[in-house]
């Protein structure tokens, strides 16, 4: 029916002058508010970077700039500061990740289930909510709970007669207590889309796969997962971008302390760029988190496509 | 590398001060020094400190004789800092009067980012008085020669402790550090005192710590660097670091020691922390700028209220004291379009009159003769306690140089991993000293090897 309309009706008669021009650019100038703002916001200042990096460049000691090819790279890959960084960003990021992905599962499911439930709706919006407090607010209002002489977290413990514990302010508690703070808070995220992927598999394939005798490690193992493989690959990957950013938190609740146990490599750059404004090497750095990131993402990006043709 | 010249103004400045001296004591009439600026807002941009408030019932005055608008803009640390330099390297007008820290003195000198206010004080040398600020404050306002701004909130780290406490317990005024332990270790879980701990110090990583070993690094007997020390005839001269020598260590050794007295997750305090403990009555004492002592006396904030009094800095025995010296001064953007008007502003703010209402106010108190008033001193009764520690204060002991920031931010990082036996006290000082020495020799400091 279709092809027989096209096949009837008669063919676009090609216009002339501006008003033909205006339609043949038309993808463009319709383009063109999209191209203008990646221009200003994300590829100037990609380039700028790129420029800044290779000079030794401080904004407080006006006129330098001194061309220095890749010194500021070498040196970034010499500096035992940033590798601890490295370490702790790729360790926040494999942990809190995985972490979310089960937590998400377990309680989508929850949510999933009782979808029809006014009291699991209430609760379902509860859950999200720490998603849409401010990073930086979120960072403050845990190092006053965790605050180990005056937070409500070490009181609790203290009235059960549990020993106080030092969270944010030892080398070792430190970074795992950054990573409960991360999954607390971006935990709803991946559970949201999670329960949004559950929703959609088509009840048959539950009943079936009953019908047969199927118990539940069998219907997460053959049917949710597979389902929800894209679902939580895109969720999976969102995060790790997110965490290669993560700042918010660390800057307002330690600092990158005690010691360097919970620097991040959004931290270090802010450090260089900010509090030092070596913008040459603050530069260097942000460009070296953005390979890493890309590379990341570029390298599972290829292992699912490879997963999902075999 | 750099050779800290005296101020030229400075000599000429004093003498016109002390002449002007009878001046002193009478009004000033304003609306004959003021110009008239109506329509004009004027931009201040400032740290987020407890007598900021103080600004709007003063700055009235102003707004009334000028006719123009003064306005506040106030942030944390940091972000003072950051926004002011990226104000000063743009060279934007956004803000008229930008107000520094000590430390940041030499930085914004050497950016070009603020007026050189020594002919506008050599102008109006009656009014501003200059002499009459404290003498180690004249010298922080001043870089290699140029004014970078007027003092007007002094700060000086004084012992806080506990009167009540320390009579119960039958010791003494802390005055040296060993005072200062003794007294930590007889009151840390004291069970005549359920729920104490000795004191509080920062030990949080980067400028809280970094800025605490300057503190002590005098009154250990020690110095950071070759020629960093209080009488040196050019404190920047040779900044080889001595961050190995062993009062050096010894300061980080008692940092480390003390945290048996401080209460728990104290390796993560800096100054709002500490001072949350001794306002509250969890700790018997704690060094602290001077800008928290009015909170602490406030009975709305502080629990403690009436049980305190204040001390000299502790030093060793044997070591002459040097009481840690901070606080704000006040200069012109070099980019801004009402340079008159901020001068007029500043002239008129840091006046001995104006500056007298902003210390009853809440202001820390940055002159003599504020110092000395009777009215300062029956409302601010530590007042004594400032004057005493300015006379002994080094205007240097936190260094102006540049790159003040990295030098305390890396100290402060490695103090942090010895704190936290991420690393051996002599280990973590040995990384840090060569760390600041490829720093500093990269910057062009004079280097021994």
């Amino acid at each position: 029916m279709a092809m027989r309309q096209t096949a009837s009706s008669p063919a676009p008669r090609r216009r002339h002058g501006w008003r033909g021009g205006l339609e043949r650019n038309a993808s463009v100038l319709f383009l063109a508010p999209a191209i203008v703002y990646l221009v200003l916001v994300s590829i100037y200042p990609l380039v700028y970077s790129l420029y800044l990096s290779l000079r030794q460049r401080t904004l407080t000691e006006p006129g330098n700039g001194l061309f220095i090819g890749l010194k500021n790279f070498s040196d970034l890959f010499h500096d035992g500061l940033f590798h601890k960084a490295l370490l702790n960003t790729f360790l926040v990021t494999a942990v809190s990740v995985a972490l979310e992905l089960i937590i998400a599962f377990a309680v989508a499911h929850v949510f999933a289930a009782l979808a029809e439930s006014r009291t699991a709706q209430v609760l379902r919006t509860v859950f999200i909510l720490p998603m849409m407090l401010t990073p930086v607010v979120s960072g403050l209002l845990w190092s006053y709970i965790l605050n180990p002489t005056l937070g409500i977290a070490n009181y609790l413990l203290e009235y059960l007669h549990l020993p106080p514990f030092d969270w944010f302010s030892s080398s070792t508690t430190a970074l795992p207590t950054l990573i409960l703070v991360n999954v607390w808070q971006w935990g709803p995220f991946l559970m949201l889309i999670t329960m949004a992927g559950l929703l959609s598999i088509p009840r048959e394939h539950y009943e079936a796969a009953r019908l047969e005798g199927a118990r539940w490690h069998h219907i997460v193992r053959f049917i949710e997962l597979p389902a929800l493989r894209g679902v939580l690959f895109i969720g999976g990957i969102l995060r790790v971008v997110d965490n290669f950013r993560l700042f918010d938190v660390v800057y307002a609740a330690t600092k990158g302390g005690p010691g360097d146990s919970t620097e991040v490599v959004s931290m270090f750059a802010y450090r260089q760029m900010f509090n030092f404004f070596n913008v040459g090497y603050g530069s260097a750095t942000t460009v070296a988190i953005l390979v890493i990131a890309t590379v990341l993402v570029a390298l599972a990006s290829r292992l699912l496509l490879r997963e999902e043709a075999a | 590398m750099t050779t800290l010249k005296r101020c030229r103004y400075l000599p000429i400045l004093g003498l016109i001060s002390l002449f002007a001296g009878a001046a002193s004591a009478q009004q000033v009439d304003w609306k004959k020094e003021l110009g008239t600026y109506s329509g004009n807002t004027l931009r201040i941009i400032m740290i987020q400190d407890p007598w900021v408030g103080a600004f709007d019932t003063i700055d009235k005055e102003f707004e009334a004789l000028t006719g123009a608008k003064v306005t506040v803009d106030a942030f944390g640390y940091d972000q003072t800092h950051e926004k002011e330099v990226l104000v000063g390297t743009s060279g934007s007008d956004e803000f008229d009067v930008i107000v520094l820290d000590s430390p940041w003195v030499g930085e914004f000198a050497q950016g070009g980012f603020v007026e050189d206010l020594g002919p506008y004080v050599a102008k109006d040398a009656k009014i501003v008085q200059f002499a009459d600020f404290v003498p180690s404050f004249q010298t922080v306002s001043n870089w290699k020669g140029a004014t970078v701004g007027i003092p007007f909130g002094a700060y000086f780290v004084m012992t806080h402790y506990r009167k009540d406490v320390f009579a119960q317990a039958g010791l003494s005024v802390p005055k040296t550090i060993a005072d200062v332990e003794k007294a930590a270790k007889t009151l840390t879980k004291n069970p005549k005192f359920p729920g104490l701990y000795g004191t509080a110090l920062n030990n949080q990583r980067g400028a809280p710590v970094g800025q605490a070993y300057f503190e002590y690094i005098f009154n250990f007997g020690g110095k950071p660097f070759a020629s960093l020390y209080p009488g040196s005839p050019d404190p920047y001269a040779d900044m080889t670091p001595m961050l190995t020598s062993k009062e050096s260590i010894a300061v980080v050794k008692y940092f480390k020691e003390m945290l048996k007295y401080e209460p728990p997750g104290a390796l993560n305090f800096a100054w709002d922390e500490r001072a949350t403990t001794f306002s509250v009555g969890k700790t018997a004492m704690i060094n602290a700028w001077s800008v928290r002592t009015p909170g602490f006396m406030d009975p709305s904030k502080s629990r403690i209220a009436d049980k305190f009094a204040t001390t000299l800095y502790p030093a060793k025995a044997g070591v002459k004291v040097v009481p840690p010296l901070g606080g704000w001064v006040m200069g012109i953007n070099k980019a801004s379009k009402k340079k008159a008007l901020a001068w007029d502003y500043i002239k008129w703010f840091t006046s001995q009159e104006i500056h007298k209402k902003f210390v009853l106010a809440g202001g820390p108190p940055s002159r003599l003769s504020t110092l000395q008033d009777a009215e300062v001193r029956s409302k601010q009764p530590w007042a004594s306690t400032l004057f005493e520690s300015q006379a002994a204060s080094f205007a240097d002991c936190r260094p102006r140089i540049p790159e003040s920031f990295q030098i305390i931010d890396t100290i402060g990082l490695y103090i942090s991993k010895a704190l936290n036996n991420q690393l051996s006290v002599e280990d973590a000082m040995k990384q840090a000293n060569a760390e600041l020495k490829t720093l500093l020799k990269k910057k062009g400091y004079m280097i021994h090897e």
